[in-house]
């Protein structure tokens, strides 16, 4: 029971510490271009500022816009219990569950999607066709690492590739898989969490936003919760990243978590990076991206299928 | 067998009584009832069968060559029969408020014949050996032709009934090639005595299996073969739609695992042969689906897709089998057959829908329609999770049979023989999970969401709970399933082990459904309906606390928007489309201020009908051997005579 406790005290740990991985994105952005920029809180103040403001709704919308925002994160949520958060185990934990994981945030996704439907705004028609496609080519590309880590660990579960000591043995016998999966993973992080080259989070024209335009007509504690569902699904990914690349199942508690919100930090700074580094992709071009990214889990596939 | 039977004396007791009581304003009543009643029946034995693991027959003599007439359930006939009687009955109370929206078409006729093909249906899945099965597979065919030509009026059924009939007899004659390989060497037809001789030469086997995959391919309708399907789906009665969708097509599924049952395990290079169609399948027919506009021929390729996924799960199961993993080959088959059961049940829902969309605006069209969830919010309600099922999330039952499929193919990966590429397989289940998701996103979104793009979406009302019932109570059953699929699972891995040939008490098979983890998603849906409970109260007390004004969609800042300014179906799914190119089989028409696709079967239309063409002139060849005069006929068959006697006299003459 204890075990369990820490387990769910590890998964609200990070449900707090989300909003922050944005902020240290964009402060990285701000640093490497010399501005001033936002502070690394700032998600938090535009969270508790959204909280407190009443709401518009379009009178078109019916209850399945209403439902968005509340599928979002609950369907985060989640997930993210069935991720190993703290390097050992996860709160829910059984054989197969990679794909429950990944279907869990589909279901998040279809609500969010038909919102965007709901409102018959062509900007949001717009953003849910490019939302869905770009997803389909993502489910793609995670399938390929989640087959190759399964291969590799002989396990069907995160908690069991994750957590188990055989992903350490995968890193000693076939590092260059690994880094190949931990490469793919991060390029489909960016797709999958609309960040820089697929999604510019800070563009201002509707017609070339893909997630924002998609919760354009959400307003005040709604989209408030989108925000934080997005912060979280981008720390949930970050942290299954993290758990692939320092496999820390023997490391003491404390220690493990100190893994865990460095791989995150990391992550911020490398979204960061990336995103002051280069533009966003033409549209057409980011299927190309996707593969890119899928083809280095493939290859690691086939090494560790050898 | 005689709950079973009285069962189906009770169907075509509703279709007699339906023929008698046309005029009478009852007579639509009596028959649903009828056929609640003998489905309710019909369904006792099969679920006792699969429960309990042991067969039941019963023995009819027969004076006809080939043997006794044997009729029986074993495990994998029940999985079947639950899902033929329970969309059955479904889809019965359906059809009689769907039919009542035409007074053109008179419905006694659809409903007669609709228990008609119940009853030919679950002789099918009852027949255990050749000549009942042949004749009630023949029933069931001529049946169903019958069934797609209810609205014959429309030249659109004519053209499907054409092509469907063509079809199933190409693929009769397969089977009968089948079984004459079968039965080639035995007096006695019945399928027990087939299958104790197992040990027939290995190309006699080849030979049955490459048939079976033709002959019950072109009824399952797997890609290339199921050319004949969107046509048939798309015209016949909606409610006929579910049975085609949900029972009829399946019934190629079970004749592939019966042959399996008959010839033993296939070899390895079948079992990838079949993983290879499924897979393709799938990815083909769900892209097909996104680019139809109609929205039952949409249902329909779906329906292909979902038959590639039984057949990935079937090829695995025949890959376990050939490479020596029972556990693999129970749990691939079990997959399949969970799947089976779970796409009858979501997919007569979707149908469901689509009919009462069909029947209160008076299009199939999406581009048309828009809106719906306002005027029918059950149907919109059923519609949704059904949409939810076969895109395959939780806590759904969708999810649980793909999931089996998923750890399947993860499952064969740790292996160390060449059963391991399996696992390449995966992400390909993956992508069409995505690809269904856009696809029902785009159904939902278009049909159901934003505002009304024609008069007649704007027009709608509400369809009634004929129409709604039925659906919402099959919704039921799929979050059931999806959310306590302990009960359901064990009796699928029995039913698995019996076509893999292994004999699996049933104490096993609960231990199977606790080892690939069927309590913890159990587990999951309470988690999962507990997080969105707390944050829904969350999420209410954060609306209450501040002021909610009313107002337009936000269209970058103009205050007009009208309901063409919608993203179009066409616009939707044409990033998809465009990444498939070719494969994808759309023709778009781009204009200054128009953009529109129009979908194209590469099969029929680019394979099919043209061969069709060559096929076509060819028998006008034949022509003159067809006069009509008597004594040309009767030279026919003197000079027939003759040859046959020639033929005798020089086998006599060689011995």
């Amino acid at each position: 029971m204890p075990e369990l406790m820490m387990r769910a005290a590890t998964l609200l740990f990070v449900m707090l510490l989300a909003p922050l991985i944005p902020g240290i994105a964009s402060r990285t952005r701000s640093i490497l271009t010399a501005r001033r920029g936002a502070p690394v809180w700032q998600l938090y103040s535009d969270l508790w500022k959204l909280v407190r403001r009443g709401s518009v709704y379009s009178r078109t919308t019916t209850v399945v816009f209403r439902l968005v925002p509340i599928a979002l994160v609950t369907c985060v949520i989640v997930a993210a219990s069935m991720l190993p958060l703290d390097g050992r185990s996860a709160l829910l934990r059984f054989p197969g569950d990679v794909v429950a994981f990944a279907y869990i945030l589909a279901l998040g996704r279809f609500v969010l999607v038909l919102g965007a439907l709901d409102t018959g705004s062509s900007f949001e028609g717009m953003g849910a066709s490019r939302e869905v496609t770009f997803a389909a080519l993502v489910e793609f590309g995670f399938f390929i690492a989640l087959a190759s880590l399964s291969v590799a660990t002989h396990q069907l579960s995160l908690s069991g590739m994750l957590g188990s000591p055989a992903l350490a043995d995968t890193w000693s016998s076939s590092a260059p898989a690994v880094i190949m999966i931990v490469a793919g993973l991060f390029v489909l992080l960016l797709a999958e969490c609309s960040r820089s080259p697929v999604d510019d989070p800070t563009t201002h024209l509707e017609l070339t936003m893909i997630h924002e335009v998609i919760v354009l007509d959400h307003s005040g504690p709604d989209l408030a919760m989108i925000l934080y569902a997005n912060a979280l699904k981008l720390s949930v990914i970050g942290a299954l990243l993290a758990r692939v690349i320092v496999p820390a199942m023997e490391f003491s508690y404390a220690l493990r978590l100190g893994v865990l919100v460095a791989g995150l930090f990391v992550v911020g700074v490398g979204i960061g990076i990336v995103e002051s580094a280069m533009a966003r992709l033409r549209l057409p071009k980011v299927p190309l991206y996707i593969a890119g990214g899928s083809a280095l889990s493939a290859f690691a596939l086939i090494l560790l299928l050898q | 067998m005689i709950v079973l039977l009285s069962g189906l004396a009770l169907l075509v007791a509703a279709a007699l009584a339906v023929i008698a009581m046309r005029n009478h304003r009852h007579g639509n009543t009596l028959f649903a009832t009828l056929v609640v009643l003998g489905c309710g029946l019909g369904v006792v034995p099969a679920v006792q069968v699969l429960y309990s693991g042991t067969a039941t027959s019963s023995v009819f003599s027969s004076a006809l060559p080939g043997g006794d007439w044997i009729i029986g359930i074993d495990p994998l006939s029940a999985v079947f029969l639950v899902a033929l009687f329970g969309v059955g009955a479904a889809a019965a109370v359906y059809g009689v408020g769907y039919m009542a929206f035409d007074p053109r078409t008179p419905a006694w006729p659809c409903h007669a014949l609709f228990s008609l093909e119940l009853v030919a249906l679950a002789l099918v899945l009852c027949a255990q050996a050749i000549m009942p099965f042949m004749g009630a597979w023949e029933l069931m065919a001529i049946g169903s032709l019958l069934l797609i030509l209810t609205e014959y009026r429309h030249a659109e059924a004519r053209r499907a009934g054409l092509i469907y009939i063509v079809a199933t007899h190409a693929g009769t004659l397969a089977l009968f090639a089948m079984f004459a390989v079968l039965a080639r060497a035995s007096n006695d037809w019945s399928f027990s005595a087939l299958a104790t001789g197992t040990t027939s030469p290995s190309g006699a086997r080849i030979a049955v299996l490459v048939l079976a995959l033709v002959g019950f391919g072109v009824k399952a309708g797997f890609v290339p073969l199921h050319f004949w399907l969107p046509p048939a789906h798309a015209a016949a009665p909606s409610h006929v739609s579910a049975l085609f969708s949900g029972v009829l097509i399946k019934v190629g599924v079970y004749g592939l695992l019966r042959v399996i049952t008959l010839v033993g395990p296939p070899p390895a290079w079948w079992g990838w042969l079949v993983l290879g169609l499924g897979l393709s399948s799938a990815v083909l027919g769900v892209l097909w689906a996104l680019a139809q506009h109609d929205i039952k021929r949409l249902l329909a390729y779906h329906s292909v897709e979902n038959i590639g996924i039984i057949l990935m799960g079937m090829g695995a199961g025949a890959l376990g089998t050939a490479y020596g993993h029972p556990s693999l080959a129970i749990l691939g088959y079990g997959a399949a057959l969970l799947h089976t059961l779970n796409h009858a049940l979501f997919k007569s829902i979707l149908f469901f829908g689509a009919g009462a969309v069909y029947r209160l605006t008076g299009t199939r069209n999406m581009e048309e329609l828009g809106g719906l969830a306002r005027r029918m919010p059950l149907t919109w309600l059923a519609f949704a999770v059904g949409s939810a099922a076969i895109i395959g999330v939780p806590p759904l039952n969708g999810f649980v049979s793909e999931w089996l499929v998923f750890q399947t193919l993860f499952r064969a990966g740790f292996s160390t023989d060449a059963l391991r590429i399996a696992v390449l397989a995966v992400p390909g289940l993956a992508l069409v999970g995505g690809l269904a998701l856009a696809c029902f996103v785009k159904v939902g979104g278009v049909v159901f969401l934003g505002t009304p793009r024609t008069s007649r979406a704007l027009t709608a009302s509400k369809p009634g709970l004929l129409l709604d019932g039925p659906p919402l109570v099959l919704a039921a059953v799929c979050v059931f399933i999806g959310c306590l699929p302990v009960l359901v699972l064990p009796p699928m891995l029995i039913a698995g082990a019996f076509v893999a040939g292994m004999p699996l008490p049933p104490p096993d098979a609960g231990a199977m459904a606790a080892a690939v983890g069927a309590k913890e998603i159990s587990i999951m849906a309470a988690v999962l309906s507990l997080t969105a409970a707390g944050i829904w109260l969350i999420a209410h007390r954060l609306r209450r606390t501040a002021p909610v004004r009313y107002s337009e969609t936000w269209s970058g800042g103009y205050g007009l928007p009208s309901a063409r300014m919608q993203y179009t179906a066409s616009s939707f799914a044409a990033p998809l489309l465009e990444i498939f190119g070719r494969l994808s089989g759309v023709r778009t028409h781009r204009g200054a201020s128009v953009f529109h696709s129009e979908p194209v079967d590469l099969v029929l239309d680019s394979a099919v009908i043209p061969w069709w063409g060559v096929i076509e002139r060819a028998a006008l060849r034949l022509r003159p051997l067809q006069q009509g005069r008597l004594s040309r006929y009767l030279m026919y068959v003197i000079s027939t005579v003759v040859a046959l006697l020639a033929y005798l006299l020089v086998r006599a003459g060689g011995r």
